[in-house]
């Protein structure tokens, strides 16, 4: 035949949506907006540094363990920045740079790139960086501690310290106007409860987060908080207290719902969510930690290969040949 | 091309368009000078064919390679073979084209016996598989799959198609024609057909079972149509065949009504041409026509890198060539420009679960996918349903991760077929040679 025109030769569909990775980080990084810039208006410019340089950190630990692994470079799907900014938005304001260095360093590589990168961790990379530093710096995460020099025009106690130590009583201390509004003591990213609950809306509305997950973890939340309080009401906080402290409404939207480590079923969906509210209210009341959060979605992260296989049968499946 | 809407909540809607209530009289394209027609069988090269370069053929010559051979075209015009090659289709496909120069006097009228009397399949089978909208007729030869529901798809499986229902909405008459003439060849009473659920049928065709099918794509796809209006389930692997349900274009019967009627093979295909705008256009093309004829009468210019895609575009097939010719089942033509054409990656998945929501076979496409990319294809079968999908493309149409899902299926299932056939020549190897062994003994 004739000399022609080379054409694209591919398979169907030729047409895509136009999602990208990169675009529902872009997403995501917005939707956290209304609350780390309240953050930063809170806490001033030692919170913009460790966001900032959570951030780059994750980023440059990404560069580097592509460098090292001979790997495509990968951080332009913006993947380690919203680790980064997940990890900085998880800190007090105070944290000092090395804790940043080792807790992305944790995040990103351990929590992430030894498995195989993105889209195959098992466990939500943040959370992995959160676990480590928590555990092995405990004094870093004591809100009380870490904010001590602050000057705060409303209580300055942090709320799920101040109901692990001195049981419902603390909870008359806090008027839960403040606690919507973010006018708590806690990390960078988390105490604006009411930008959380929007940056989640936003995302639901958009289809970039799970919204099976989101709500059923925060009906689990509800749910067993109520049952603790209606068994011992003067030992144990309502539900919306336990709702708008602590990294619930962060874990709710942007935590649990970490795509690789969370089912893709509807069912699993609602089990995973929930069991992890039941799990964050179980070690909140009964635990030894006062924020049960963290600990509560790494082991949802775990059952979830297990759960995902509760899932529809497939079509034509188990039909014999008529 | 469509993007996503701004709320993702929902599964995303590609609806099916609706033909509209008068179209524009479909653009002839003239015959050309050098015809294309493309058979269905291997060329071996063992073996002698009976057409041979320099042969003459009519019109209306049914051609075929060998003396055995089931497979056939038919000759739209008087001329000279100039070429028997082989052609490399998609996966490793192979078939044979023929070019026939056209004698530059053309008669058209023939009048052909052969397939009328009697009115019954084996003729049509013999002769009429070849006509516009390529009516089944082998469906019905099988003694093992009896066929007792015939399907008219008077709606088209793929987006931005027309052509079945321009068939619905112009040629009612005929169709009703063509109907009575496959229930006497078929012997077949239970005859549906299918019809946008926004299209009104001008009167309620006796004897007809009318499906309403969706506007929401994949709703006319056979295999949902099956499930949907047939409340019946095509086992995984399987075909609606196996169901006895055979899927007939309405562009099928309506020829069929012509051929009988006019003693006379047909051989203009209506095709919808979609241009790089998006814009529709009806061609009418003698089959074997090379569609650089259609794009130069409609002033559409493939350039270097665009795509152009026989069929539609969620289950269309991209071709490599401008002389890929008009076939019987072509329904449409979309041609890309290469700054539409859509990114594919090499990420991995990253379980966001939108192609499980949208699958309509509650594939686990994300587990899937991910033993395709290793190539497990057994396992995938197996245990991950790689049987049960219906090559609708939502999964790769929605992949936040841009990975060509539908590409690993496809390979998946002829990987496959492969695999399975590959054993049964082994296990047929071995038993062989047991039995000899034991004969020895």
């Amino acid at each position: 035949m004739h000399n022609q025109n080379r054409y694209t030769v591919s398979n169907a569909p030729f047409w895509h949506d136009g999602d990208r990775i990169a675009k529902t980080n872009y997403n995501i990084m917005l939707a956290t907006l209304p609350a780390v810039i309240f953050g930063i208006i809170m806490f001033g410019l030692p919170a913009l540094g460790v966001i900032a340089f959570s951030m780059s950190t994750a980023m440059i630990w990404e560069l580097l363990f592509n460098l090292v692994s001979k790997r495509s470079i990968s951080i332009g799907d913006c993947n380690a920045a919203v680790i980064g900014l997940f990890f900085g938005m998880m800190l007090p304001a105070t944290a000092p740079w090395w804790i940043v260095v080792v807790g992305t360093f944790m995040s990103v590589v351990v929590g992430k790139e030894i498995y195989g990168g993105i889209g195959a961790n098992p466990f939500n990379p943040t959370l992995i960086g959160i676990a480590a530093t928590m555990l092995s710096w405990k004094t870093y995460f004591d809100f009380d501690a870490a904010l001590v020099n602050y000057n705060f025009s409303f209580k300055a106690l942090y709320p799920l310290g101040a109901l692990k130590h001195q049981g419902h009583a603390a909870v008359d201390l806090f008027s839960m106007s403040n606690l919507i509004m973010g006018k708590q003591v806690g990390a960078i990213g988390t105490v604006f409860g009411l930008g959380l609950i929007i940056g989640g809306v936003y995302l639901i509305l958009r289809g970039y987060i799970k919204w099976e997950v989101s709500i059923s973890y925060i009906a689990g939340i509800i749910i067993t908080a109520l049952i603790f309080r209606m068994a011992k009401p003067d030992l144990y906080a309502g539900p919306m207290f336990h709702l708008f402290t602590g990294y619930t409404l962060f874990g709710a939207f942007f935590l649990a719902t970490e795509t690789s480590s969370s089912p893709v079923n509807l069912i699993p969906m609602l089990i995973y969510g929930l069991t992890g509210g039941i799990l964050t209210i179980l070690i909140r009341n009964i635990g030894a930690y006062p924020d049960g959060t963290v600990f509560a979605i790494l082991i949802i992260n775990l059952i979830n290969p297990l759960i995902d296989k509760i899932r529809p049968k497939a079509l034509g499946r188990g039909v014999s040949n008529a | 091309m469509i993007k996503r809407a701004f709320i993702g909540l929902t599964a995303p809607r590609l609806e099916y368009d609706l033909v509209e209530p008068d179209p524009k009289v479909p653009e002839t394209i003239p015959i050309p000078p050098r015809l294309i027609l493309l058979l269905n069988e291997r060329l071996d090269s063992t073996k002698e064919t009976i057409l041979k370069k320099g042969s003459m053929v009519k019109n209306g010559d049914r051609l075929c390679l060998y003396r055995d051979s089931t497979e056939y075209v038919l000759s739209p015009v008087n001329g000279t073979i100039t070429s028997i090659a082989s052609y490399t289709g998609d996966l490793g496909t192979y078939s044979t084209y023929f070019i026939i120069e056209k004698e530059p006097l053309y008669d058209e009228k023939k009048t052909v016996t052969e397939f009328t009397s009697p009115v019954e399949i084996d003729p049509a089978n013999r002769f009429l598989r070849a006509l516009p909208g390529s009516p089944p007729f082998n469906a019905f030869m099988n003694p093992d799959k009896k066929i007792q529901t015939i399907v008219i798809t008077g709606t088209d499986e793929d987006l931005l198609s027309d052509t079945h229902q321009y068939f619905l909405a112009n040629h009612l008459d005929e169709m009703n024609q063509g109907i009575k003439i496959l229930k006497q060849i078929t012997g077949i009473d239970q005859i549906a057909l299918t019809i946008p659920e926004k299209f009104k049928l001008p009167e309620q065709p006796e004897g007809l079972q009318i499906f309403k099918i969706s506007s929401l794509y994949p709703g006319a796809i056979p295999e949902m149509i099956i499930k949907d209006h047939l409340n019946k389930v095509v086992p995984a692997g399987g075909k609606p065949e196996d169901l006895g349900i055979c899927f007939i274009s309405s562009e099928a019967v309506v020829s069929i009504a012509r051929a009988y009627k006019g003693k006379k093979f047909i051989y203009d295909k209506l095709i919808s041409v979609i241009d790089k705008e998006g814009t529709k256009t009806m061609v009418r093309a003698i089959l074997g026509t090379p569609i650089h004829r259609i794009f130069r009468q409609l002033n559409i210019t493939a350039s270097e890198k665009d795509r152009i895609v026989i069929g539609g575009p969620m289950k269309g097939l991209a071709s490599y060539t401008l002389y890929q010719p008009v076939l019987p089942d072509m329904d449409t033509i979309m041609i890309q420009d290469k700054k539409d054409i859509s990114h594919v990656s090499d990420y991995p998945c990253i379980n966001c679960g939108k192609c499980v929501k949208v699958c309509p076979a509650h594939i686990p496409v994300n587990l899937l996918v991910r033993f395709l990319e290793a190539g497990l294809y057994e396992e995938s079968a197996d245990s991950y349903d790689l049987e049960s999908c219906i090559e609708c493309g939502m999964c790769a149409y929605v992949c936040t991760a841009e990975i060509p899902i539908l590409q690993y299926i496809r390979l998946g299932r002829h990987e496959l077929l492969k695999i399975r056939s590959d054993r049964e020549d082994s296990d047929r190897e071995d038993s062989d040679r047991e039995e000899e062994e034991a004969a020895n003994a």
